[in-house]
């Protein structure tokens, strides 16, 4: 390929990506939306969406990753590496945003009732996150899918693999732990932190009940990582960073269920306790287990593929990473449902 | 007692004066296959010992795990109130009362 070739490549992709983003500002500006910002949602989606990077690849390779969907041509290598990143972009955009609902759910919960208008019209701008997170997956899938074809065309053409020995990526040593990923961390925690604290600002508080013990339920927790840990150990070390996954998605689905079978026995014997025990393990077992996958399982699948120890991650792995979020999504609306449903006590 | 021990010492210089040089090759081969199996041996009792402390560590992991999924499970089945669950039980209440109002 010629230089006149590579940069009028560049060229077009710099106008594709200027004509999405004048696009994305128009929407935004006509307000035809408005109903569905949630500000401290979206600033938790983008900077969580940069830890959750950091957590899970170098610098460089975020760099490489931006500039190969620019169109700077690459490798076969090279290009199928950056095609991870971005797909591994838009994974943690879907999960992060099934967990910034979870998490603005049960802080609208939490909150003080200023009526019962206004706690639904809180819970139901929860949502609004995942549909973020849906977009900025969407949009994060597009180079990934560019840059898979590229690396697919360069294997179907022959082309030689990384070419000298100079130009070869340095091995990094299996397991270790390099400042971006520490960066990535202490960001993700202070995002976290951070949004939990903006959402609590904006609401007004339940003196009785704070807030920190909202986002607590123990037997949730217990479970999840109780349940995480000991299928991690099962499936051995052979199963590698999938056996997280796994182990994430499976307690977090059995939360799921248990806690829907757990309220439909308590609407049956008209217990409020049971149902709203039952509606709390629904929601603190998803979040934690949307935690797990996005803050552990997630980053050592990504390290695992780009030190090569993996060709990509595991196709159960990505089944689960599309699904579980939205398997969160769907219950937390049925929560919100079971929620609403007036309950009569017996005789009553 | 005496006698063996100077019949000993006997050896010992008579040894020293026959092995002056090395040792004769096959003597030396010999020795050096008794040294690998000697360390074979040692190195292989290192690695099961680091395999069963392995184990053994995993297996504390495991039953660790377990107990707290347990625990986990009995809570929740005790339906043990926390704060999430109480302000789900006085919204649920809050509609209830708001639905008979209603009716």
């Amino acid at each position: 390929m010629t230089e006149i070739d590579q940069n009028s490549g560049k060229g077009r992709a710099l106008i594709r990506w200027l004509f999405a983003a004048a696009f994305l500002i128009a929407v935004i500006a006509s307000g035809v939306f408005s109903g569905l910002m949630n500000k401290a949602g979206l600033l938790y989606l983008v900077f969580g969406s940069v830890a959750t990077a950091l957590m899970g690849f170098t610098g460089r390779e975020i760099v490489t990753a931006f500039r190969q969907a620019a169109g700077v041509a690459g490798a076969e290598e090279s290009l199928s590496k950056s095609a991870h990143f971005w797909e591994a972009a838009a994974r943690n955009a879907w999960v992060l945003g099934a967990l910034g609902s979870a998490l603005n759910f049960t802080i609208a919960l939490g909150s003080d009732s200023g009526g019962i208008a206004d706690i639904s019209n809180r819970m139901i701008g929860s949502f609004v996150v995942t549909l973020y997170g849906l977009v900025l997956a969407v949009i994060c899938l597009v180079p990934a899918m560019k840059l898979a074809g590229k690396a697919e065309d360069r294997r179907l053409q022959g082309e030689a693999r990384p070419v000298t020995e100079g130009a070869r990526p340095k091995p990094i040593a299996a397991r270790t732990m390099n400042i971006d990923r520490i960066i990535g961390y202490v960001l993700f925690a202070a995002v976290l932190v951070l949004t939990v604290l903006f959402l609590i600002g904006g609401q007004p508080q339940s003196g009785s009940l704070p807030m920190d013990k909202i986002l607590l339920h123990w037997p949730a927790i217990l479970v999840v990582i109780g349940g995480a840990i000991a299928l991690a150990l099962f499936m051995g070390a052979g199963t590698g960073a999938r056996a997280w996954t796994l182990g994430f998605v499976m307690t977090g689905l059995i939360g799921l269920l248990a806690g829907v079978i757990q309220t439909l026995f308590g609407f049956v014997h008209r217990d409020i306790t049971e149902v709203s025990t039952a509606l709390s393990f629904i929601i603190s077992a998803s979040s934690l287990s949307l935690l797990g996958l996005v803050a552990v399982a997630a980053p050592l699948e990504d390290r695992e593929v780009m030190e090569g120890r993996k060709e990509r991650s595991g196709s159960l792995s990505r089944l689960f990473w599309a699904i579980f979020p939205l398997l969160t999504f769907i219950f937390l609306v049925l929560t919100f449902i079971m929620i609403v449903t007036p309950m009569e006590k017996p005789g009553g | 007692m005496r006698v063996k021990r100077k019949v000993g010492k006997n050896l010992d210089e008579f040894l020293k004066e026959t092995f002056v040089d090395d040792l004769p090759p096959d003597v030396a081969v010999g020795m050096r296959e008794r040294i690998e199996r000697f360390r074979a041996g040692k190195t292989k009792s290192a690695a099961t010992s680091a395999a069963w402390a392995l184990i053994l560590r995993r297996s504390a992991w495991a039953v660790l795990s377990i107990l707290v999924l347990v625990a986990g499970i009995l809570l929740q089945g005790s339906k043990s109130s926390s704060p999430l669950s109480d302000r789900i039980s006085a919204l649920k209440a809050e509609f209830s009362s708001f639905s008979t109002t209603r009716r």
